[in-house]
């Protein structure tokens, strides 16, 4: 067991973090938000709980908990006129957001370190922490699927009117679980930033946030396991292929488009991870197109 | 006052590139409700392709231009063929499409990084092309009367193409809407092979245009002019043509006054600041239209 952690270590913490950033962006996509702005919790996320330990020598986990909070409240602030836009221009006006706190990391050189970011960051996000998040974070979207709150999303998703006309308060719901993503992608960022001993203004851009949706997208949306596999293969597979740079990224560009033609439901479309069609028909949860 | 009218001749000329690039962007999400996110990467084989011509078969600018816009055209095509053809078939979620672009992407700039090298290229100095006049002070390079006349025409023959030719008019009857289309015995397959060839086949030629006007071709300027075009494509509301003309412009323009009244670090994020005003204050984009009307 140890020597397993010493030689995969850092591939595990990965996975859990990813999969922790996962579940977060999931709660958006699960009430049919596709949101962007995750790349931008992340970042601030990180710059918070990192600028509050190294500069004003708070513990860890009041770092962390300043950092997801500080998150959620950007969230709320963010999701109240955002919201209200149609879907694309929500996606596009969150990339926004994410490309702003971007600039402004480059930017802000006293608090962020400019372009070159902080270095000699203290190490300490643990596995052990990691799991803990990861496990409380999977609970709580695993106890919300199943609160009052699981069924009115499942059909919103399916269709807003309805629900709407059912008493379903759309506004609300999305504003809280857009919150919600908020604080587990400020929590996640806090992780991030006192993993890898450093942290700079690129590593939250668009692409660590197209990979975090790409988690639970290429997961499966319909199922709570989706987005930790999606994050666990995702994470895995480009580590065989580190052999060369280039030729990784092509292939991993290759196998992308293939699992996405052969499973455009996500990998938990597979059969034997879906649990019974019956479970799930009752859950409203199969569904396909739309959007 | 001088100062003032080079700006703006600045800001149309790098304005007018930004907004042949968005042009296929809108388009595509216009005709086929696609957000395509490998249209940076079309661009940036175009500026490659472009200058390979050039530099390395010694061809003039007036055979790189249309070289770039065949092979870019061909290049988003197979976007088509591969990713957004299938899923349309199967009926897939959009968000797929998006990630499988996004994809599709990542490995086309690593491909360029194998074949022409992570380091920036330049394009040789052409020599007609390095002059400039100067008019009351203001300075006009001869590059950038090209860069702006060749945008020019593209903009105006794309606009006759779509108003009054056979395929234009299919390409917004598509538009309207897809099941209309094929009532209409418009083949929608076809429609959006031509969509995704006239969108890449623009974004090439983007891609020349701003290799030329910046000196510069790296394999990453695709992302960037990414998100040029989604903020241009936000202020000129999604899927609108015209609407992508004049916020390229506009983007263009504003972020060369932001350089040399405000500041240039925060260029890049002006235009995305500015994207989120606008939204605030009119969710349609600011040229936006309704639904029925786009395209």
């Amino acid at each position: 067991m140890n020597d397993l952690l010493a030689a995969y270590g850092n591939l595990i913490d990965m996975i859990f973090l990813n999969s922790i950033i996962a579940y977060s962006v999931w709660l958006t996509l699960s009430a049919n938000m596709f949101s962007m702005a995750t790349g931008g919790f992340l970042s601030l996320g990180a710059y918070t709980c990192v600028y509050l330990t190294m500069q004003h020598g708070l513990p860890f986990f009041a770092g962390a908990a300043a950092a997801a909070l500080a998150a959620t409240a950007v969230a709320l602030i963010l999701g109240l006129p955002l919201l209200r836009l149609r879907g694309d221009y929500f996606a596009l006006a969150t990339l926004a957001f994410t490309e702003v706190v971007r600039v402004v990391a480059l930017n802000w050189e006293s608090v962020t370190g400019g372009a070159l970011g902080i270095f000699n960051i203290p190490k300490y996000t643990d596995t052990a922490v990691l799991l803990i998040v990861f496990v409380l974070a999977v609970y709580f979207c695993w106890a919300l699927e199943h609160s009052p709150e699981g069924r009115a999303r499942r059909s919103m998703r399916r269709d807003e009117t309805p629900a709407a006309a059912m008493g379903v308060n759309i506004f609300t719901h999305k504003l809280a679980l857009f919150a919600a993503s908020g604080f587990l992608a400020g929590l996640a960022g806090a992780l991030a930033g006192h993993l890898n001993y450093f942290i700079g203004p690129n590593d939250f851009g668009l692409m660590r946030t197209i990979d975090a949706l790409a988690y639970p997208i290429l997961g499966g949306v319909n199922s709570l396991a989706g987005p930790a596999l999606g994050a666990a293969v995702f994470t895995i597979f480009p580590e065989f292929l580190r052999f060369s740079n280039q030729m990784r990224e092509i292939i991993l560009g290759a196998v992308f488009v293939l699992a996405v033609l052969l499973l455009p439901n996500g990998l938990t479309s597979f059969r034997g991870f879906r649990g019974s069609r019956r479970r799930e028909r009752r859950m409203g949860v199969r569904e396909k197109g739309g959007g | 006052m001088t100062v003032l009218f080079q700006q703006l001749v600045n800001g149309f000329s790098l304005g007018a590139t930004y907004a042949v690039f968005a042009i296929g962007f809108t388009m595509i999400f216009g005709v086929l409700n696609l957000l395509n996110m490998a249209h940076g990467a079309v661009f940036m084989w175009g500026a490659y392709i472009g200058l390979a011509c050039v530099a390395d078969l010694g061809l003039p600018l007036a055979l790189a231009v249309p070289a770039a816009f065949v092979f870019s055209g061909l290049l988003s095509v197979s976007y088509e063929i591969v990713i957004f053809g299938p899923l349309r078939k199967k009926e897939a979620h959009r968000w797929i499409g998006l990630i499988a672009s996004l994809a599709m992407a990542r490995g086309l700039v690593a491909l360029a990084q194998m074949i022409f090298g992570t380091h920036v290229v330049r394009y040789p100095t052409v020599g007609l092309l390095s002059g400039y006049m100067e008019m009351g002070g203001v300075r006009v390079h001869t590059l950038q009367i090209v860069i702006f006349g060749i945008a020019v025409l593209l903009m105006g023959a794309l606009a006759f193409m779509l108003q009054r030719t056979r395929m234009g008019r299919a390409i917004r009857t598509v538009a309207f809407s897809p099941r209309v289309a094929e009532l209409a015995g418009i083949s929608v397959r076809n429609t959006a092979f031509a969509t995704f060839f006239l969108a890449g086949a623009l974004a090439g030629v983007a891609g020349v245009l701003l290799g030329l006007l910046f000196n510069a071709v790296s394999p990453f300027m695709g992302e960037t002019i990414l998100l040029k075009g989604l903020t241009v494509v936000i202020l000129g509301g999604l899927g609108s043509v015209p609407g992508a003309m004049l916020g390229g412009l506009l983007l263009g323009v504003i972020e060369v006054f932001s350089v040399g009244y405000v500041s240039s670090a925060f260029r890049d994020a002006i235009g995305f600041g500015l994207v989120f005003v606008i939204l605030l204050i009119k969710p349609s984009g600011l040229f936006g239209q309704t639904e029925a009307a786009r395209a």
